[in-house]
């Protein structure tokens, strides 16, 4: 069995956290490319019903605020692995 | 939800529940002593605040554009916003006199009155219904 020393094994420890913080990093990503799409579709809806317009702005604006909260939640975890809070 | 026709007045009742039900961790955390915990919580919810209007005039330029476009524009405006989460969450992490995770729970306040109040609107739809079915 391989015996690090402590030193090694807080490099390593801080290597992997680092990387575990980037890819922690990468699921912020997601709700942005979602939000998008979800805006193209209501802007193309609010055309075909204009008179729709009220009920499409709240279902996107609560979608949006709900879809970015797995966002902040990464960054959070992030934040947490870089700085061992 | 009462206001689903009008995104003002829905965002005036949301924000009016986050604020009663933030009162709670504040006062209790100014009951305890613990300074930092209610500044980080204050600093996140009102960033969370600016950041929902924002979300919202964003909403409405959009809607303004051609679908391209405004798909463009809403992803490029969450990497922003993206962004500034980041800059609060950092701030609070390195400044001493903001708690780490009350500014995060500050930050979380209206996603989750936003998730309560679809929770609450769905049990009092079932209720609703089984009452009608009762009659």
């Amino acid at each position: 069995m391989i015996e690090f020393t402590p030193e090694v094994a807080n490099t390593v420890i801080t290597t992997a956290s680092y990387v575990a913080a980037g890819a922690a990093m990468m699921a912020g990503m997601g709700p942005g490319i979602g939000m998008g799409f979800a805006a193209g579709k209501a802007t193309s809806a609010v055309r075909r019903q204009p008179e729709a317009r009220g009920p499409i702005i709240t279902t996107m604006l609560l979608g949006q605020v709900i879809s970015a909260s797995t966002g902040i939640y990464s960054l959070v975890i992030a934040i947490f692995l870089i700085y061992g809070i | 939800m009462k206001n689903i026709d009008d995104p003002q007045k829905l965002q005036k009742e949301i924000l009016k529940i986050t604020y009663l039900i933030s009162l709670l961790p504040i006062i209790s955390s100014l009951l305890f002593g613990e300074y930092d915990i209610t500044l980080g919580f204050v600093f996140g919810l009102v960033i969370a605040t600016l950041l929902l209007r924002l979300k919202y005039n964003n909403i409405i330029r959009a809607l303004s554009m051609e679908e391209d476009s405004a798909e463009k524009f809403i992803r490029n405006r969450y990497f922003i916003e993206y962004a500034l989460y980041f800059v609060v969450l950092f701030s609070a992490a390195k400044n001493a006199n903001l708690n780490f995770l009350a500014a995060a729970v500050g930050l979380f306040m209206i996603k989750f009155v936003v998730i309560l109040m679809s929770i609450v609107d769905l049990l009092k739809d079932t209720f609703q219904r089984k009452f009608d079915e009762y009659k």
